[in-house]
């Protein structure tokens, strides 16, 4: 709380570090103790100091240590560590004891209780340290020596702390030369055993993580315990616990963090910071509050020389360890980086604890040790760590931005860390990066085995970080895009269709709806990107659909409380549960909308089965409604062929739709001839349930966008065809037939060739072959919608059976093939009316399927056109007397036999493959040189027929189908 | 040293009493050490001889020229010399492949093809002379203020580092440059396709001008706040 409160007073923790705050609060609250007399504890008792309150902090400190760095600069934080603690306690202690011989102290100044006091007061304080220089951002290099120095001259205090001690209670007398050998041999075993436990530690924490898989939660708990028994472990045996549980931690943190879960690792990271930051706070404020009491003694030229002789030895130790590292040191210390090292030598809550742990006994000089410490700390502290931030400005100290690496520099970095030792390998020269490499692949070799669960190959660091980039490149993505489909999904597609479908509904006459349309769009782009989102978000919230609707809904509520494990999936499922609900909703809102407009129809088919969600999504359909009005329309209808060479076909839409240009070029134009005779007929059923369920059917059914945007849709050509119809009854009828065919068509087509789909989604290639025409004919128009086709649903009924249209007025289909790839791609499709039938020049296009289908393919021109242009050309035209062309074509007999079938066919599909062409590629490549004039064109006529929107009405389904080998090419010639 | 050793001997023997048979002794002695002594000094300079055979082969001239080329100093050249001539087990005053790759660490590294390589970029005959070997190592000196730093500045280091991913020596770092060094150092326990992915992001990474390659000047740029001048330098020694 006290923290945060100095947060929120933005002025006062800029002036002063964080623990200079806290002391003060400490002060405060120890005041108000002792004035109140209630409490007379002593709130920080080196027991509690050094089992509770260090180490988290050290452990923290530890955990996080940048390692390379603390290993590159290793040699110079030991030089400080070690020599310089020693320097500093020595002199502080000899001082010390030299000006008490004069007498200004006025009392009996031991040489042993001097250098017991000057061990205690030298060395650097990592709490401090951290508290200060996390603060002020210097440089890493400087960061990590004096922290470092901190962190490690504990191994050096605590043995010249007991050392002296030692020594003072046997008196001086009886002290014999090896007594000191031994204290120096004590520092060996203090230092190294501590390290050694610390490490054996670290190790088999991470061995422990391996084998946590199954119980996440405990994970962090291991990190924390285990590291704690190293501390623990190691006071055990006397030996240096800070050491010790400084390297668990370092050593622990390179296995455990590739063992233990994200989520885990996020726990750890913030109990820890939490762990240490608190210890902190109560360390500093304990130290406040234990400086007000009764029984300071106060010694004022003690007091003064101590700080003095602190400040001048720390500054003159630094300086001279300093010229010593420089000979070895590649990056040399600058003066400046000296003085703040030398001004960083902050004491603090270390050297209160161990001056407490004096007995007063021994030493008489205790209670003045005491308040002579707190002076010091305070002087550190508050002086220094006030002064520290503004000299750093001042001084033009290197400091640095945290930043997470590039890929680029963390591939590079490591290029270079093996180039050096390679440089250094050939230079006989076994400097830092020798031994780190030849300490990687001893881990890499077989400790990393070992402990880690995943071993990941030798360079973990360059996955760890591509995968971070990835995942934030990712979150990105979605948070760019989330707003643009949830837009479409909330305002246009969803609303447009609702509105679109209970338009028509209520009429009853397409004428309505084309009235209300106010787009009648044919630019390409426009139609390409504005279909493709509504795809898109069509697409996904039929898999929502699929997902969660389909099933009966769970609730996701634990059923018992486990404390070993969390449910990750909770949050989730909430988002699911909301999005779940409003897709219900609106899809109940579909389903009765439907319903309503098949009433009064006879209905074959309800059901709609799984399977045929798998069909190929590639076939785009556009639709019109209406028929007759498209037949009407013939003027029109023939201009726009004309226009075929262009990229797009146009197709009036009825209000609310949207026209679509399928902008495709086909990658490859050798499709068969039967599969596409197939299709076509299959296409036109669709488009048409698509548009009567759907007002909006032709946003949706302009696939090309989406063909684009999503990869595997890309392999197959796209047909378009624009069937015309005349009621939407009629349609809904024959959308029921022309789904089977449809369905079968495209089975075929997959058959053939497997779809991208299918490679790409394993799940979806269960009923290739399965799935009959029979089922096919089941589905509904808009479930074989190829954005749905994408998921596979696994609702059973989304649509009833709609009945066929005994007599389709006429419908005239473009099928055109798409290339998803490219917008402009060589064969096109236009849409064509009656105009189209007279100028049918199916013979002319030379293609085989025509003559079955004869009557009705016509545009003649386009055809011509498309086939020149190499790529395979459909054209499906739906007459109104027109008997089901699927008879014509070879398709399955299955799908002949289907109940709708032969009142059903009102599209034949005209190919028009051309020369067939295997060539077509390159005739694609000419087909995109079409002038823009001609799309122009295409585009004036629409407009045209925008302004008598009821004349037209045309249908359009877009086709696509992949044509990938030459050799399918050639054995659906020979099948037609 | 020797003079030392013999004023020891003799103010020994002047503290010995009976002066003139020690004296006689002593000089003995004296003219034995000194011929000891100067016999030491003759091997030493033999084994200097043998060990340095080529050291004298390394000219003073020779040494300047070097030192003017590539900055280290004379004692640095001739502790790099020794070196080289310790790898040189040919005796040929050159260093082949098969020589640089007897080093056992550099040969577990996994660069050491590239490594190695960097050395013999200048050479036409596979052969490396000491000048080409200095010229490489050269590049790895630490930066010194106030003084000219040949061949080891910021940008030094980096075209040499630049070059050894560019293995076409098209000017840029192509993504299959690029994935194959990271083939040599992550090793072999990861996917193609991980590993490609990585190499693209990468490459999109440092590309500026989108051409799917890393230029230079892209490399340089992505490497910006990298301490180059610290992480390709070593310390030699004198």
């Amino acid at each position: 709380m006290n923290r945060r409160s100095f947060h929120m007073a933005p002025k006062l923790s800029k002036i002063f570090p964080e623990s200079c705050l806290l002391i003060f609060v400490g002060v405060l609250i120890g005041a108000l103790l002792l004035s109140t007399h209630s409490v007379h504890v002593q709130p920080l008792t080196p027991d509690t100091f050094f089992l509770y309150m260090l180490p988290p902090i050290i452990l923290d400190a530890g955990y996080f240590m940048p390692n390379r760095l603390f290993f590159d600069h290793l040699g110079t934080i030991l030089l400080f560590a070690v020599v310089g603690t020693v320097f500093n306690t020595l002199t502080i202690g000899l001082s010390l004891w030299a000006c008490g011989q004069t007498g200004m102290f006025a009392f009996q100044t031991p040489l042993l209780d001097m250098l017991l006091f000057g061990a205690l007061i030298s060395a650097v304080d990592p709490v401090a340290v951290l508290a200060v220089f996390e603060e002020i951002h210097v440089d890493e290099i400087l960061y990590i020596v004096v922290f470092g120095e901190s962190l490690l001259n504990d191994a050096v205090t605590v043995v010249l702390y007991h050392m002296f001690e030692a020594y003072t209670e046997m008196g001086p007398s009886k002290l014999v030369y090896t007594d000191f050998l031994a204290g120096f041999g004590s520092f060996i075993v203090v230092a190294f055993g501590g390290t050694c436990i610390g490490v054996i530690w670290g190790f088999a924490t991470g061995l422990v993580t391996r084998f946590t898989h199954e119980v996440r939660v405990i994970e962090p708990i291991f990190i924390f315990v285990m590291a704690y028994l190293a501390y623990l472990n190691a006071e055990m045996f006397h030996m240096s616990g800070i050491l010790a549980i400084t390297f668990c931690g370092i050593t622990m943190k390179n296995y455990v963090e590739a063992n233990i879960s994200h989520k885990s690792h996020t726990t750890i990271k913030y109990t820890m910071k939490m762990l240490s930051s608190s210890s902190e706070t109560i360390i500093f404020m304990f130290l406040g509050v234990a400086t007000v009491n009764n029984n300071h003694v106060w010694n004022t030229w003690f007091v003064l020389l101590t700080i003095v002789f602190c400040s001048v030895f720390r500054i003159i130790g630094v300086y001279i360890l300093s010229a010593v590292a420089n000979k070895f040191r590649l990056h040399k210390l600058k003066t400046v980086e000296k003085f703040v090292m030398s001004y960083g030598g902050l004491r603090g809550a270390v050297a209160f604890a161990l001056v407490l742990l004096i007995d007063p006994k021994v030493v008489k000089l205790q209670p003045m040790f005491v308040t002579t410490t707190i002076a010091v700390i305070y002087f550190t502290v508050f002086i220094q760590g006030i002064t520290i931030k503004p000299l750093v400005k001042i001084l033009n100290v290197k400091t640095v931005e945290k930043r997470k690496p590039t890929m680029n520099e963390r591939i590079h970095e490591r290029f270079m860390d093996h180039l050096m030792a390679g440089i250094e390998d050939i230079l006989g020269k076994h400097g830092n990066h020798h031994i780190r490499d030849k300490f990687k692949r001893f881990d890499n070799r077989f400790i990393r085995p070992f402990l880690l669960r995943n071993y990941q190959g030798a360079e973990p660091k360059i996955l760890e970080t591509y995968s971070k980039l990835a995942m934030r490149d990712a979150i990105e993505y979605m948070q760019r895009n989330a707003s643009t489909i949830g837009n479409i999904s909330g305002a246009e597609s969803m609303s447009a269709i609702f509105k679109n479908y209970t338009n028509a509904n209520l009429n009853g006459s397409p004428s309505f709806s084309q009235l209300d349309s106010s787009t009648w769009n044919i630019d390409m782009q426009e139609l390409e990107y504005n279909p493709s989102k509504k795809d898109l978000t069509d697409a996904r919230i039929h898999h929502l659909l699929a997902e969660e609707l389909c099933k009966p809904y769970r609730r996701h509520r634990r059923l018992s409380y486990s404390r070993h494990a969390v449910n990750d999936k909770d949050l989730g499922m909430q988002v699911n549960y909301k999005t779940h609900m409003n897709i219900r909703r609106l899809v109940g809102d579909r389903k009765h909308h439907h319903k309503r407009s098949k009433r009064g129809k006879q209905d074959g088919k309800n059901h709609v089965s799984f399977p045929e969600f798998q069909q190929n999504g590639s076939a785009k359909q556009f639709t019109h409604d209406y028929i007759d009005e498209v037949l009407q329309e013939d003027d029109e209808v023939p201009r726009r062929e004309n226009d075929d060479g262009g990229i797009t076909f146009t197709a009036k839409s009825p209000p609310g739709y949207k026209e679509i240009s399928p902008t495709s070029s086909h990658k490859e134009n050798s499709s068969s001839l039967l599969n596409q005779l197939a299709n076509l007929p299959g296409f036109n059923p669709l488009k048409a349930r698509i548009v009567k369920q759907y007002a909006k059917t032709p946003e949706e059914i302009l696939p090309t966008a989406v063909e684009k945007s999503l990869p595997w849709r890309r392999d197959r050509s796209t047909y378009n065809f624009v069937p015309n119809e005349d009621i939407l009854e009629e349609d809904e009828r024959r959308m029921s037939d022309d789904n089977d065919t449809y369905m079968t068509v495209a089975e075929q087509a997959r058959v053939a060739t497997p779809t991208a789909t299918e490679t790409m989604l394993p799940w979806k290639r269960d009923d290739i072959e399965g799935s009959g025409a029979l089922k096919q004919s089941e589905f509904p128009a808009w479930a074989s919608n190829k954005e749905y086709l994408a998921y596979s649903s696994p609702s059973a009924t989304f649509l009833g059976g709609i009945e066929k249209p005994k007599h389709p007025k006429s419908i005239i289909g473009l099928f055109r093939r798409e290339s998803s790839g490219s917008t402009q791609g060589g064969g096109e499709v236009i849409m064509s009316d009656s105009e189209g039938k007279a100028d049918s020049l199916m013979g002319e296009s030379s293609s085989k399927g025509e003559s079955s289908t004869g009557p009705k393919l016509g545009p003649s021109l386009l055809s011509k056109r498309s086939t020149s242009l190499g790529g395979p050309t459909v054209l499906l035209m739906e007459d109104v007397a027109h008997s089901d062309p699927l008879g014509a074509s070879s398709r399955p007999a299955s799908i002949m036999q289907g109940p709708h079938r032969g009142q059903c066919r009102r599209g034949s599909m005209l190919e028009l493959t051309g020369s067939l062409s295997r060539s077509a590629i390159t005739e694609e490549k000419c087909s995109k040189s079409l002038p823009e004039s001609e799309r122009m064109g295409v585009r004036r006529l629409a407009l045209g027929q925008q302004s008598l929107p009821r004349d037209t009405f045309s249908r359009q389904h877009t086709l696509t189908s992949n044509l990938t080998s030459s050799s399918s090419d050639d054995s659906s010639d020979e099948n037609t | 040293m020797r003079d030392d050793k013999s004023t020891q001997e003799i103010t020994a023997a002047d503290t010995d009493n009976e002066l003139v048979y020690w004296l006689t002794t002593c000089l003995n002695r004296y003219t034995a050490e000194t011929n000891s002594s100067r016999s030491y000094t003759s091997y030493t300079q033999g084994r200097n001889t043998m060990g340095n055979k080529s050291s004298l082969l390394l000219r003073e001239e020779e040494i300047a020229q070097i030192q003017e080329e590539t900055g280290f100093t004379p004692n640095q050249i001739e502790r790099l010399y020794s070196r080289f001539t310790a790898l040189d087990k040919n005796d040929c005053g050159t260093l082949s492949r098969e020589d640089f790759l007897r080093i056992p660490e550099l040969a577990i590294n996994p660069l050491s093809e590239r490594i190695v390589s960097a050395f013999f970029a200048e050479s036409h005959d596979d052969r490396v002379n000491f000048l080409q070997f200095m010229r490489v190592l050269a590049h790895f000196r630490p930066i010194r203020k106030n003084r000219e730093n040949k061949l080891n500045s910021r940008e030094d280091k980096l075209r040499f580092a630049f070059s050894m991913y560019d293995l076409d020596n098209d000017g840029k770092i192509s993504r299959d440059e690029l994935l194959a060094i990271l083939h040599m150092m992550v090793g072999v326990n990861i996917s193609e396709e991980q590993l490609s992915s990585i190499a693209e992001r990468t490459i999109i990474e440092a590309d500026t001008n989108n051409d799917q390659m890393i230029s230079f000047e892209e490399f340089a740029h992505a490497l910006e706040r990298t301490d180059v001048e610290q992480k390709m330098s070593i310390r030699f020694l004198n």
